[in-house]
């Protein structure tokens, strides 16, 4: 495996989505290649900065509680025109 | 005659009284399966919606839905998933048909929401000489909101959602090898971004070039 092929499953890498062939040729070249050691760095760099800075809000607790009774809201909308 | 007339009210009472067991015990596994998402169904909706009045629309009528059609979700498969792919319909049916300029970010609006919840964020894991380190969470979702919809869609729902590339294929509706390459690219122009941030920082981000 090249440089080039190895950079584009790094990605794939990084998410532990690779074939057990893939895995292989990919482990087998990093273990060869220095540069693509340190970009596989990187690359799981950029995930864990996504992951770590994105801040995640939490729902208003009005919706919350309405989400909660919804069966009671779903009788109140019944024959509606909501559609899959 | 006059048995039938006093069976009659009775009857139709017990089955009444079924019906809203069913719908209690409906209701139970709802909140159990479905309603534990809910903050990553919010999150998802202020990802597409870029406004937190049009993402709660946006959550209750996805929870309607889902619970009007919760017998057709398959038991065992990944709820989540099964719910992103209602308020992604729903986003696509609805709201991005009535919103006046389709697809744009409001950046005030994004810095608002970061420095209003500022002071709740802790980030001291890593190390000060990381140049990401230094980047604020705004910046990051900035980065983010400036890549293309389709790169966009797979990185959040990969990092952020967790989802598995097979959950994701079927939520976008491409195959697994076109969330492979979005990704790929998508990380990249990412990528650039971050550091093009971190360089106003002056840290040089040239060493793997």
């Amino acid at each position: 495996m090249n440089c080039n092929k190895t950079r584009v499953l790094m990605s794939v890498a990084v998410d532990g989505e690779l074939t057990v062939k893939e895995e292989q040729l990919f482990l087998l070249h990093l273990s060869e290649c220095e540069m693509c050691r340190v970009e596989y760095e990187e690359a799981k760099k950029t995930k864990l900065i996504i992951r770590e800075k994105i801040v995640r809000f939490n729902a208003p607790a009005s919706l919350v509680t309405m989400i909660m009774q919804l069966s009671d809201v779903d009788a109140k909308k019944a024959e509606g025109t909501l559609s899959l | 005659m006059a048995k039938s007339e006093t069976n009659h009210p009775a009857k139709a009472s017990s089955k009444k009284e079924t019906l809203s067991r069913e719908e209690n015990l409906k209701q139970l596994e709802f909140q159990k399966e479905a309603v534990v998402h809910i903050n990553s169904l919010y999150n998802y909706a202020l990802h597409l919606t870029m406004n937190p009045d049009d993402a709660e629309d946006l959550v209750q009528e996805t929870y309607l839905k889902a619970y009007r059609f919760f017998n057709s979700f398959e038991r065992g498969t990944n709820c989540k998933a099964w719910l992103f792919k209602i308020l992604k319909n729903n986003y696509i049916n609805s709201f991005r048909k009535n919103s006046k300029e389709p697809g744009k970010v409001d950046y005030d609006l994004i810095k608002d929401f970061y420095h209003s919840i500022k002071d709740t964020r802790i980030d001291t894991s890593e190390a000060d000489s990381d140049y990401f380190h230094t980047l604020l969470p705004e910046e990051v979702y900035l980065a983010l909101q400036s890549l293309p919809e389709e790169f966009r869609e797979v990185i959040q729902l990969c990092d952020i959602e967790g989802f598995t590339y097979e959950e994701i294929a079927n939520m976008v509706e491409s195959p697994i090898g076109t969330v492979r390459s979005r990704l790929y690219r998508g990380r990249k122009l990412l990528r650039a971004q971050l550091e093009s941030y971190a360089k106003k920082y002056g840290y040089n981000t040239d060493t793997d070039q």
